[in-house]
């Protein structure tokens, strides 16, 4: 600390100006990346008129909570918030389940086929044939009478993230000493009863950011439901009812709603966000760089 | 009898050694490779000899093929994705690399900046993309509205609408929508660095931009190749938000390969158009082919500068 205050003073009027330079270019490009998040957030308080008339101001003339009254009722956005919300929750706990387990085998065992298995994830999270792939699971759903829940979504959904998130969890657990094993097996603790009673409480800050990022998976997961709700609306979460309404009849009549129905999709993820922004970001470098 | 009981003797020893345990606990990882994966793949594989289309299957032999390679929308949509990633990579890349760099020292706001730099990345890219059609949109969005008040254009631009600029503003969104995510891995290594290089380098007299390009650029190798691996599959990959923002429209302009495949395989939301799932299936063989090339490629070019550096 002291020594960072005396690194000020030496400074010169040339390096000040540089900073104060970057740092203006910093706010610029901060302001260019909230701009969009803003803009709908206020831009749901509008009116449609207003919002139609288009114009370069922020905050609404007329503030007005209609479009959420009108979206939460006409147009289905309650039926929606309960599907994003058990897709979310759904695949958190599946994936919270699968990769712990996996993370703590893999760490703590050796055996035969634990490298095919292991190579067979990193294989496929990078032979990417795209959405090709979801066209034989939902014949497969639809055959075992799967697409008429949300079950298929959120089993689908958390089975193409394990990959990372067991990656993640696989790290984590390396870090963790193998004497405390050793110490609850001596104390005649099972395999399994280590990872439930010892392994899991440890475990936490790594499952936080699972259970975060997968949460986040599942809450953002578009093309995916996209498939699956094509006929049946009811099951439909707000990323695929918000944006099927940008397609339906005028596009431009229903803006008003459209902002709503985008703001009620992005609010409580940014939310989630605002409050866990340093686990949301540690478990990103954990799964990628680290994995 | 004797065999039995050896049998639960195998069985016991396997449950107390934990053998037994942990294949229990692997079942629902391996489940998933062999269902969300392997059965996929193979089942694309069969179906690439198949005219489908959902409710019946002729095969056809190498059909698919042949039309594949008279496919002209393919082939420009295989074009659009190396523009499309090519220009989200080098303006994504630079501007999360100068980011990391410039926000990794605590300084006024930092914290809040880089915050803000990471917010898209939490939003799913369907709703921003769609969001960002609001904001693109000709006659009331707010950008042709800025625009015009500043005096930039007299005219609004169709920016969505039009081939010159639909591909631009589709890797406006990409570049806005990407860059705090690697900014953010390239953050967590430079803090790998140790603090005390930089200090010597400092009592040495380097400026900003040698200690840049001397120290910071070559520590932070490992992790950046990483991070343009990644950001490389990504761009490859990416259709979503295109799906939202134009469709692949105006005329095929901003098709890239996955976004062609997803309508032939699920069709459009505007008509309900015949499926051909075999076809798909081929085009989608085959791209997953051009991106693991471009993947190997640039995996060999990476170890060649670890060899010359």
């Amino acid at each position: 600390m002291a020594k960072e205050r005396t690194g000020h003073s030496v400074e010169s009027k040339k390096t000040k100006l540089i900073n104060a330079g970057i740092f203006l270019l910093l706010v610029i490009l901060a302001v260019f990346t909230v701009y969009p998040v803003i803009y709908i957030a206020f831009g749901s308080f509008k009116t449609n008129g207003e919002l139609v008339g288009g114009g370069l101001n922020l905050i609404p003339r007329k503030f007005i909570t209609d479009n959420y009254v009108q979206a939460w009722k006409m147009g289905n956005f309650s039926r929606y918030t309960v599907n994003s919300l058990v897709i979310g929750f759904g695949v958190m706990g599946v994936s919270l389940f699968v990769s712990s387990m996996a993370g703590y085998v893999f760490s703590r065992k050796e055996f035969r086929l634990k490298s095919l298995i292991y190579n067979a994830m990193v294989m496929f999270m990078f032979i990417n044939v795209g959405s090709a792939s979801l066209r034989p699971l939902f014949e497969l759903a639809v055959k075992l009478h799967m697409n008429k829940s949300l079950l298929a979504i959120i089993l689908i959904s958390a089975g193409s993230g394990q990959a990372t998130y067991v990656f993640l969890i696989h790290g984590f657990m390396n870090s963790i000493p193998k004497e405390l094993d050793e110490a609850a097996k001596m104390d005649g603790c099972s395999f399994f009863g280590i990872y439930s009673r010892v392994i899991l409480p440890v475990l936490k800050p790594a499952l936080a950011s699972v259970a975060l990022l997968s949460f986040r998976g599942g809450w953002n997961e578009y093309i995916l439901p996209l498939i699956f709700t094509m006929t049946n609306e009811n099951l439909r979460p707000l990323t695929v009812g918000v944006v099927a309404l940008q397609n339906a009849g005028d596009g431009a009549a229903a803006w008003n709603i459209l902002f709503a129905g985008s703001a009620i999709a992005i609010v409580p993820i940014i939310i989630v966000y605002i409050l866990a922004s340093k686990q949301f970001m540690g478990g990103m470098t954990a799964g990628a760089v680290k994995g | 009898m004797n065999s039995k009981q050896s049998l639960g003797q195998r069985l016991k020893k396997g449950w107390d050694h934990g053998d037994i345990p942990m294949w229990l606990m692997l079942l629902p990882t391996i489940f998933f490779i062999l269902v969300m994966s392997v059965y996929p793949f193979a089942w694309l594989i069969r179906y690439v000899f198949y005219d489908y289309n959902g409710f019946k299957a002729y095969f056809i032999g190498f059909d698919n093929f042949k039309r594949m390679v008279t496919d002209g929308i393919y082939w420009k949509s295989v074009l659009h994705t190396f523009e499309y990633a090519g220009l989200k990579l080098l303006f994504v890349l630079p501007l999360s690399l100068v980011t990391a760099v410039l926000l990794q020292r605590k300084r006024f706001g930092s914290g809040l900046i880089q915050g803000i730099y990471f917010l898209p990345t939490v939003i799913s890219s369907a709703v921003y993309s769609l969001i960002w059609y609001f904001i693109f949109a000709t006659y009331n969005g707010v950008l042709n509205g800025f625009l015009q008040a500043a005096g930039i254009i007299k005219q609004p631009i169709d920016w969505l609408g039009s081939s010159k600029t639909a591909m631009i503003a589709v890797v406006i969104v990409a570049v806005w929508g990407a860059f705090g995510n690697y900014m953010i891995l390239l953050i967590s290594g430079l803090t790998g660095i140790p603090s005390d290089v930089y200090e010597s380098a400092e009592i040495d007299g380097a400026n900003g931009i040698q200690t840049f390009f001397k120290i910071t650029l070559p520590m932070l190798g490992p992790v950046l190749k990483v991070v343009i691996m990644l950001a490389i599959t990504t761009a490859f990959k990416d259709y979503q938000s295109i799906l939202v923002l134009t469709g692949g429209g105006p005329n095929n302009r901003t098709h890239v390969m996955f976004s062609y495949i997803f309508q032939m395989v699920f069709g459009t939301s505007a008509a309900a158009a015949q499926l051909q799932i075999g076809y798909g299936s081929v085009l989608s063989i085959v791209s997953a082919l051009i991106v693991g090339i471009v993947t190997i490629i640039y995996l060999n070019f990476s170890k060649k500068m670890d060899d010359i550096s």
